[in-house]
């Protein structure tokens, strides 16, 4: 079994060590934003060289207009409207405009294509990188927030690449050779638009930035608003039953009155995009010089028409521009917000040189020393014990004594702040996690099952399991009989689109699970306790399949479970109070004492549901 | 052309509209009539901007037509070497001018009106443009304040079903996206009728140039719409699968990242991974399709209005017309080309926005929540007894889940329901009691005064409830145990968590009191959520308490600690507990079976047991095994087909086997075995409750600071 994981590592089919790679490999957030056109370079290329082609040719199409209008003019002077130069110019510019529908077409797709592949791929190392990062990052950070990341703000990364930054480039391209063309006619426009252009984009990308934050701002206040109604809606009763509905309201108006003043200051921003002037008043200074230069002889009334239209085209731009400069700016931060998560220093690391443990052999705890990461508070204190190989070890406390933070430690979800955990000798801080947990298998008190089959849950830990093994870990969890009458059997889905289980039967799959993980050391959390009686039968019949022949750790309240331990240890405040067999303990500790006075046992009504129902769950 | 843009055009009808047009539009009309000023100058102001729009191309023709009058020498060749320059790479210097004609200097002159009148007009029109975005940016925001403020207001109020029944996600999308949509919508009416202004506008002005180029611009309508439904009928197909495989790889996320510590448990992240990537290729093969499609509409549209002006310039040569007039012709073409592909895509747009007006009149129009009657008095204090007076109850009509419930509490009383699950006991105490629903038939009393005379609000402040499922707001501990009594201190909230054992629960968070609950209270165990909602409702002091399986939650030891606690507080108020454990239920007063909606059984422990009715068989069933007796089941002995027989039958242990242990697990181990003669003697001992001092001692100190053990 360690050998198998230890080669998955070494085949790199799966990148354990991505976030290294890719922190090598991008550098920064922008490293990582710009990365899209090294991903696909001759795509990006092709689809940059068409872009050109085509603004270069509605130009040219526009700047015809005007050779067409003289060649007219010069055609009806001559009595001869459609003279052959004119229905050549005519058949010119439909020839460009075909030829350019052509490369606008391509330079859209293959655009699109290549910016789709940049979505996908980021999206998915923003996930590999992600579920990768120890538990640590996971108690620090929202799951809805990261989930929103990987999928809206990847998007939106897409987004500001295309169409936003194509159109960018084909608004700059139109731009630059324009001018280029007027200044090859007339150095003086060519310069005014050259020197109009530049301060243009300066000040469009200054008014991009002050427009970006307010849209952001926009986009939380209305995450904030939903998440304000959604929680009153789900919480109805509570809120009813406290008649605090006003306070409720009050909240809800409050914060949607912010997201109306800043949409307001938005749309006040977005009002008066003043950039548009600079080309308004350059229009305006062509057409005068222009008209001017006509009426002095020195242009045809063709070029002037021309020169207009060429003007109208950019002003259009003007529409363009900023909206896209937005959205570029906006991809940009949100790659600095995801790769930031995606560079989490993890106090969790894997070991330069690993080593392997004797699982087989006695476990140890060292003075170990326990804070979560980011919290000040020891949840463990100087814990140290022993587990013989092969052991039934019970753990038992009070609330906050640190029982379910062992567990955590010894499937290395967490490393201890000071002290050592060691597998015969060995400390668990050399080996892979990876390693450590296909040794180590635990069952957690809120059972968290994928909406799949019952199959694939089943077979989790074993994917290429046989139908006979998955039958054989139903059967020996006691949860056979139940499947057997569903009538998918173990194709039922279960989970929010599916049959919904009670909380017995969930855990019941979690040692039928657990049980085709087959671990070295078993780790169980049975502290929950509101089952009926029937229910608790099953379950403590498959907890005895499961704790066969390996070692095994139990946080517990069942007495039965204390008298059969091979060594109880008894947690107070993150300190061991005692170790020692229940009549040991029963003898000298009088915290167990105490402890199993206030150990009602079963003591409960449960609920008089049949112990076969399928689909049940409580209203 | 934005992908945002495009993908709302698409998006599909979700809902079939109950409501037709006409009513819409008058639904929609209460508030557009209370924003008509900002509305009617806002339209103005784009009328005027489009009307600027249309007057500017005039007066370039104007000025291109006085030019043509003059003598010119023709200088397009300087523009075709220049391209053909551009071609071939080669530049070489053009030669651009030919001698100057001193004469024009004078008719320059004449002609500086225009160009002022041109700078002008382009200014001006940029101020109307920018002048209307704002005042609709205003109107925009306050109508979508008001309008979503009073939809919060009135699902606030709604009848509890209605809440309960959709989920709260859809409640909220009623309140943020629909309402966004609606505000879209009337932005776009606005927009509409400029458009149309435009429209009408540009080819009246085109037919007065020339009929002929009129009727060619109007091709431009028939292609616009053709695309516009050939790409509605592909587009909304493709935009749906997108959305589908979008929604798929982020359910697979979303469960990737809640199931994490699961998935690093077993080691799958490996494969986790390549399931999402076989997904996420899958959306990115649709987004491949929407892709082409977005290929064929940008590009051909621009090249189709490219054509359109090229048409309208050859058809000028038949035309005679001058030169001024051609390039109005084209401008205008321009000009009535957009509006069109504008009407197009704002047409579906419009059919989401009543979409969501529909959907959010159905909210105006629901059921409301029970409502106080006229001259509703407070709730009187003193007399703190409840009875149920003939209730029956359902929450669908005739579908009576509690029927004929006589019973009268009295003050100061604890009372504990048992009863199967759907009995109907949370419906009894949570939703009737509470009023959150309205009895069918009979009437509920506290004291002398049915409830549906007196101010829900009273009533609510008198009655606490605990549900069974804990809910947290998000906020610290503190806020949250403060949330039924704003007026109490910290010191005060410590106290009570303090006096029901709480405050070991509350301490053991990372901060303390200070914790912040996330997503309601991830990383809080359930047990700590429950205990926070009892601390919750015993700070607000309830005269009258519902617990609904309030500790159910909570392990059997921090159970016994915080139940021994709870007593103390039960003692001033009548307290109605829907039980699952034992010690509740020795404890209360009177014992109340609930079976399949009908009050089947009431009176004590000791009368319930000699009455040998359902609450025995009950006891029989659940109860009698507890305590140490009930190790005597070792399941191991038993086969699975053994244990099935077994859990049929009632299982009854033999009094004499109660110190007998062989203990579960017997063969299993390989280590030591305990010493069971030597256990059995301890258990024994344990049995007598108390042996040793430091227990009695134990005793002595949990009696006084809550109340009284667990056991006897």
């Amino acid at each position: 079994m360690a050998t198998t994981t230890i080669e998955k590592e070494i085949d790199k089919s799966y990148d354990y060590d991505l976030q290294k790679t890719l922190l090598n490999k991008y550098k920064s957030a922008n490293g990582w934003f710009w990365s899209a056109f090294s991903r696909y370079p001759i795509i990006y290329l092709i689809a940059f060289i068409l872009l050109m082609c085509s603004a270069y040719l509605s130009i040219w199409t526009l700047s015809m207009i005007g050779v067409a209008i003289d060649k007219l003019i010069i055609g009806i002077n001559a009595g001869n409207a459609f003279s052959p130069e004119f229905t050549r110019a005519i058949g010119l510019m439909i020839t460009f405009v075909l030829t350019s529908w052509i490369a606008l077409s391509l330079n859209v797709y293959l655009w699109a294509i290549a910016s789709y592949r940049v979505q996908r791929d980021m999206r998915q190392e923003f996930y590999e990188v992600i579920q990768n990062h120890s538990m640590a990052f996971f108690d620090e950070h929202d799951s809805g927030v990261i989930l929103s990341m990987g999928m809206n703000e990847i998007d939106q990364i897409r987004m500001a690449i295309h169409p936003s930054l194509r159109m960018l480039l084909s608004s700059m391209a139109t731009i630059v050779l324009t001018t280029i063309f007027l200044w090859q006619i007339d150095l003086l426009i060519g310069a005014i638009m050259a020197g109009a252009f530049v301060f243009y984009m300066i000040i469009a990308w200054f008014y991009a930035r002050k427009v970006g934050p307010i849209r952001k701002k926009l986009a939380t206040d209305l995450a904030d608003l939903s998440a304000i109604s959604q929680e009153m809606f789900r919480g109805v009763d509570v809120v009813r039953s406290f008649d605090n509905h006003d306070k409720e309201i009050e909240k809800f108006n409050t914060k949607s009155e912010e997201y109306a003043e800043d949409m307001k200051r938005e749309g006040y921003l977005s009002a008066f995009y003043w950039p548009a002037l600079i080309t308004i008043l350059a229009a305006a200074g062509v057409f005068s010089y222009g008209l001017y230069m006509a009426v002095m002889g020195q242009y045809s009334v063709g070029m002037l028409i021309s020169a207009l239209a060429l003007l109208m085209s950019l002003n259009r731009q003007n529409f363009m521009i900023p909206i896209r400069l937005i959205s570029l700016q906006a991809g940009l931060q949100n790659s600095k917000r995801l790769w930031n998560k995606m560079a989490f220093k993890d106090p969790l690391s894997e070991p330069d040189k690993y080593q392997e443990g004797e699982w087989e052999k006695v476990i140890s705890f060292k003075n170990v020393t326990f804070a979560y990461p980011g919290t000040e508070k020891r949840v463990l204190k100087n814990v140290s014990f022993s587990i013989p190989s092969g052991a039934r070890v019970a753990l038992i406390g009070g609330p906050g004594s640190g029982k379910s933070t062992i567990l955590k430690l010894l499937l290395r979800l967490y490393d201890p702040s000071e002290g050592e955990i060691e597998i015969n000798g060995t400390s668990i801080k050399s080996m892979y996690t990876n390693y450590v947990r296909s040794n180590v298998t635990m069952v957690e008190q809120d059972i968290f099952l994928f909406s799949d089959t019952l199959r694939a849950n089943i077979a989790f830990a074993k994917p290429d399991a046989t139908d006979d093994e998955i039958r054989e870990a139903a059967k020996r969890a006691q949860i056979a009989p139940f499947i057997e009458t569903l009538p998918d059997k173990y194709e039922t889905i279960i989970g929010e689109r599916g049959v919904t289980l009670s909380g017995g039967q969930r855990q019941r799959v979690a040692i039928a699970r657990a049980m085709l993980s087959n671990p070295k050391l078993l780790l169980l959390d049975d502290s929950t306790s509101a089952v009926d009686i029937k229910t608790e039968l099953r379950l403590r019949y498959a907890m005895e399949e499961l704790m066969k022949d390996r070692t095994s750790i139990v946080v517990t309240q069942r007495l039965t479970t204390l008298v059969a331990s091979d060594l109880i240890i008894l947690m107070k405040r993150g300190e061991v109070v005692d170790i020692g067999t229940h009549s040991e303990l029963l003898q000298r500790c009088p915290d167990y004492q105490f402890m199993c006075q206030h150990l009602p046992m079963s003591e409960s009504l449960g609920e008089c549901e049949d112990v076969d129902v399928v689909a049940g769950g409580r209203k | 052309m934005g992908h945002g843009r495009a993908v709302r055009m698409f998006q599909e009808k979700t809902h079939k509209r109950a409501r037709s047009t006409k009513v819409l539009v008058s639904s929609l009309w209460i508030y557009i009539r209370r924003y008509l000023t900002p509305l009617i100058l806002s339209t103005l102001l784009i009328l005027f901007y489009s009307l600027t729009a249309l007057v500017n191309p005039i007066i370039v023709k104007s000025g291109l037509n006085a030019l043509n009058d003059l003598s010119y020498k023709s200088f397009f060749y300087g523009i075709g070497m220049f391209f053909t320059q551009l071609g071939t790479g080669e530049f070489v210097q053009i030669q651009k001018r030919v001698d100057p004609i001193p004469v024009g200097a004078q008719q320059f002159q004449q002609l500086i009106p225009l160009t002022i009148a041109f700078l002008a007009i382009t200014v001006i029109s940029w101020v109307f443009n920018s002048l209307s975005t704002r005042v609709t940016a205003k109107m925009n925001s306050q109508m979508l304040h008001d309008v979503r403020g009073d939809l919060y207001r009135k699902l606030s109020y709604s009848d509890m079903a209605y809440l309960k029944n959709e989920q709260s996600g859809n409640i909220t999308a009623r309140v943020t996206s629909d309402t966004t949509e609606l505000a879209t919508g009337i932005h776009l009416l606005t927009m509409l009728g400029s458009q149309i202004i435009l429209i009408i506008g540009a080819f009246t002005l085109l037919m007065l140039q020339s009929w002929v180029i009129g009727l060619i611009s109007l091709a431009a309508i028939p292609i616009a719409f053709l695309m516009s439904t050939v790409l509605s009928k592909f587009g909304r197909r493709i935009v749906l699968r997108i959305r589908r495989s979008f929604g798929s790889v982020s359910g697979k996320m979303a469960e990737g990242i809640s199931g994490i510590a699961v998935a690093k448990s077993f080691n799958r992240e490996e494969e986790l991974a390549t399931e999402l990537r076989e997904l996420n290729q899958k959306h990115y093969n649709y987004s491949k399709q929407f892709g082409m499609l977005m290929m064929f509409i940008m590009p051909t549209m621009s090249a189709l209005s490219y054509l359109l002006f090229i048409v309208i310039i050859y058809a000028s040569g038949g035309l005679n017309l001058p030169p001024g007039d051609i390039y109005l012709a084209v401008n205008l073409s321009q000009q009535f080309l957009f509006p069109i592909v504008m009407l197009a895509m704002i047409f579906p747009q419009m059919e989401t926005a009543f979409g969501a007006m529909d959907r959010i009149i159905d909210v105006f129009e629901a059921k409301p929540a029970v409502a106080d009657i006229e001259g509703a008095r407070d709730l009187m204090e003193g007399d703190d007894s409840v009875s149920f007076q003939n209730v029956s109850f359902a929450y669908v009509e005739d579908n009576y889940v509690l029927r004929n419930i006589n019973f009268t509490a009295k003050s100061g009383e604890l009372i504990a329901c048992v009863g199967h699950t759907g009995a109907g006991k949370t419906t009894l105490f949570s939703s009737l009691l509470t009023r959150f629903y309205d009895v069918q038939e009979g009437s509920i009393l506290i004291g002398s005064q049915d409830i549906r005379t007196v101010s829900q609000s009273s009533l609510r402040q008198t009655i606490g409830l605990v549900t069974q499922e804990p809910f947290l707001f998000s906020g610290t501990v503190m806020e949250n145990i403060l949330y039924g009594a704003p007026n109490a201190t910290e010191e005060d909230v410590k106290n009570i968590s303090k006096m029901i054992n709480a405050d070991q629960f509350i301490e053991a968070l990372p901060n303390g009191y200070d914790t912040v609950v996330v997503e309601g209270g991830k990383k809080l165990s359930s047990g700590q959520r429950q205990i926070i909602t009892i601390a919750r409702t015993m700070l607000a002091d309830p005269r009258i308490l519902v617990l609904d399986e309030a500790t159910s939650r909570l392990d059997a030891y921090s159970e016994s600690l915080v139940q021994a606690a709870q007593r103390e507080l039960f003692k001033t108020r009548t307290t109605f507990v829907i039980a699952h454990r034992l010690s509740t239920i020795r404890d209360a007063d009177r014992i109340m079976v609930i079976d399949q909606g009908k009050l089947a059984e009431v009176g004590t422990h000791d009368e319930l047991i000699a009455k040998d009715g359902i609450y025995a068989d009950l006891y029989k069933t659940y109860y009698i095994h507890q305590g140490l007796e009930d190790i005597e089941l070792s399941v191991e002995e038993l086969e699975p087909e053994t244990l099935e027989k077994e859990l049929q039958k009632p299982m009854v242990v033999p009094a004499g086997m109660a110190a007998a242990m062989p203990g579960p697990g017997k063969g299993s181990m390989h280590a030591r075995k305990p010493d069971k003669k030597q256990d059995k003697k301890h258990l024994q001992e344990m049995k007598k409750a108390g042996k040793t001092e430091e227990v009695k001692k134990m005793k002595k100190n949990q009696k006084r600071k809550g109340g009284g053990m667990g056991h006897h």
